[in-house]
């Protein structure tokens, strides 16, 4: 049932690309569409003075001077809220914030919480706790016209703290002459704990409409700073996910977001300069 | 462009579809056997090999301690060198063990058997995610073991126990000395 859900996620993956290549398409239309109007506005009575220049200024303006908002994303973790409902050993929210300062570069966000049993093998684990992650985004993708996609590429810094309750354990005995032990119900808390990690994401952010955006990144991590309880270990950290034998790890986001205009920035054509006369 | 959403499709399928699988080493040491060694009574500084022991653990399995895993029916269970590994229970504080020597022997006059109890107590460590917990055991300060004869009374082969060190954390390290 988990296999088939995490397929899912990856059919997720190629549904939101279909976003991109249908959002493609339409612009082309609307750029036909301003095509139209350029014609239209080419047709509009010549003036006295000089007929040649005119219309060649008049077709420069109609190409509207195309403006680029600015402003912030706020969106919501979608894979946690979906995990909490599916997953009864999960429950956990993110918020997602990507905030616009120059034409490429966002000031990235994020903040969550999760509360994760963890079932080993040989353990059980549950880790509840909350993290903060910020950084930047830089925005890969050439946007044509009026189209807000981002396809982004960030490095975040991420900082945590959190409980971890070991549930129960087994003892393991690789010569197991009186037979093996069975399953040792501990219940011990460990809290105050803290970690932190640098990451690097890619990702992909669709505005699918209006100003909603779909999208999905993709997280490597490196643990920098992790503190471990005596005669244990952290093997979940709130943000950075599960933690392996190296220091690294792995994240995934699907996010659902809102743009909020905040201002505007003109794009200034480079063809202005010989307007002015 | 085109290279970026391939690489991310990638990279989704990796993350998204793939479990690592923890199987625990079988080379990392986990809970330790007990190291024992024989040594000659009569010149104490001297590895004595004992002739066919075998060890049987009270509650544990009655063909006894597999000493020679390759060995074949009862050979499997029966040792001729100086030093043998003893598991030590992981659910209770106390082992009995019957070292029979000269187990298997034509001549009943031979087989000798002594009773060796050993008390402990114990302490869960954590090894790994995979391999979760260990035990490390500590031999009773004061009452470590209590050698006794077998019933009927046979003589005891076992002259005189030492113990060498009193928590087992590792199988390298000799916990018990046994001079006959």
């Amino acid at each position: 049932m988990k296999q088939l859900l995490k397929y899912s996620f990856s059919i997720c993956f190629l549904l939101s690309l279909l976003f991109v290549q249908a959002q493609e398409k339409t612009t082309t239309t609307t750029s036909t569409e301003q095509d139209l109007k350029i014609t239209e506005t080419k047709n509009t009575p010549p003036t006295k003075k000089n007929p040649e220049k005119k219309l060649g200024a008049a077709a420069t303006d109609t190409i509207k001077p195309k403006t680029d908002r600015y402003g912030l994303i706020v969106g919501a973790d979608i894979n946690k809220i979906a995990r909490s409902i599916y997953d009864s050993n999960y429950n956990g929210i993110a918020f997602t914030a990507d905030y616009r300062l120059t034409k490429k570069y966002y000031l990235y966000g994020e903040i969550g919480s999760e509360e994760v049993t963890v079932e080993d093998p040989l353990l059980s684990t549950t880790t509840k706790g909350s993290y903060l992650k910020v950084g930047f985004d830089y925005n890969a993708y050439n946007n044509w016209l009026d189209m807000e996609n981002l396809i982004t590429l960030g490095v975040r810094y991420g900082f945590s703290t959190f409980s971890e309750q070991l549930n129960n354990y087994l003892i393991y005995n690789p010569h197991p002459y009186f037979g093996q032990s069975g399953l040792i119900d501990s219940g011990k808390k460990y809290d105050g704990l803290t970690a932190s990690w640098a990451e690097v994401a890619a990702g992909v952010n669709v505005k699918v409409f209006n100003n909603i955006y779909v999208g999905f990144s993709l997280q490597l991590k490196v643990l920098v700073t992790k503190s471990e309880p005596t005669n244990f270990e952290s093997l979940y950290i709130p943000g950075f996910n599960r933690t392996y034998d190296g220091n690294f790890g792995a994240g995934f986001n699907y996010t659902v977001s809102y743009f909020i205009p905040i201002y505007k920035k003109k794009v200034i054509p480079v063809k202005t300069a010989p307007k002015k006369k | 462009m085109k290279k970026i959403i391939a690489l991310l499709i990638i990279l989704g399928f990796a993350s998204s579809s793939c479990e690592p699988d923890d199987i625990c080493d079988p080379n990392t040491p986990t809970t330790p056997r007990m190291l024992i060694q024989f040594f000659d009574i009569s010149n104490p500084s001297l590895r004595k090999n004992v002739t066919n022991l075998k060890v049987i653990g009270e509650g544990g399995q009655a063909e006894g301690v597999v000493f020679n895993p390759s060995g074949v029916d009862e050979a499997k269970y029966l040792t001729s060198t100086d030093s043998i590994l003893l598991p030590l229970n992981t659910d209770a504080d106390i082992v009995k063990y019957k070292f029979i020597l000269n187990s298997g022997n034509k001549n009943p006059l031979l087989v000798n058997t002594d009773n060796l109890e050993f008390k402990y107590t114990r302490e869960s460590i954590y090894v790994s995610r995979a391999c979760g917990f260990k035990t490390i055991f500590n031999l009773d300060p004061t009452n470590p073991f209590t050698l006794s004869d077998a019933t009927p009374a046979d003589e005891m082969w076992i002259q005189y126990v030492i113990v060498a060190k009193n928590n087992i954390t590792s199988e390298n390290e000799t916990i018990i000395k046994i001079f006959f």
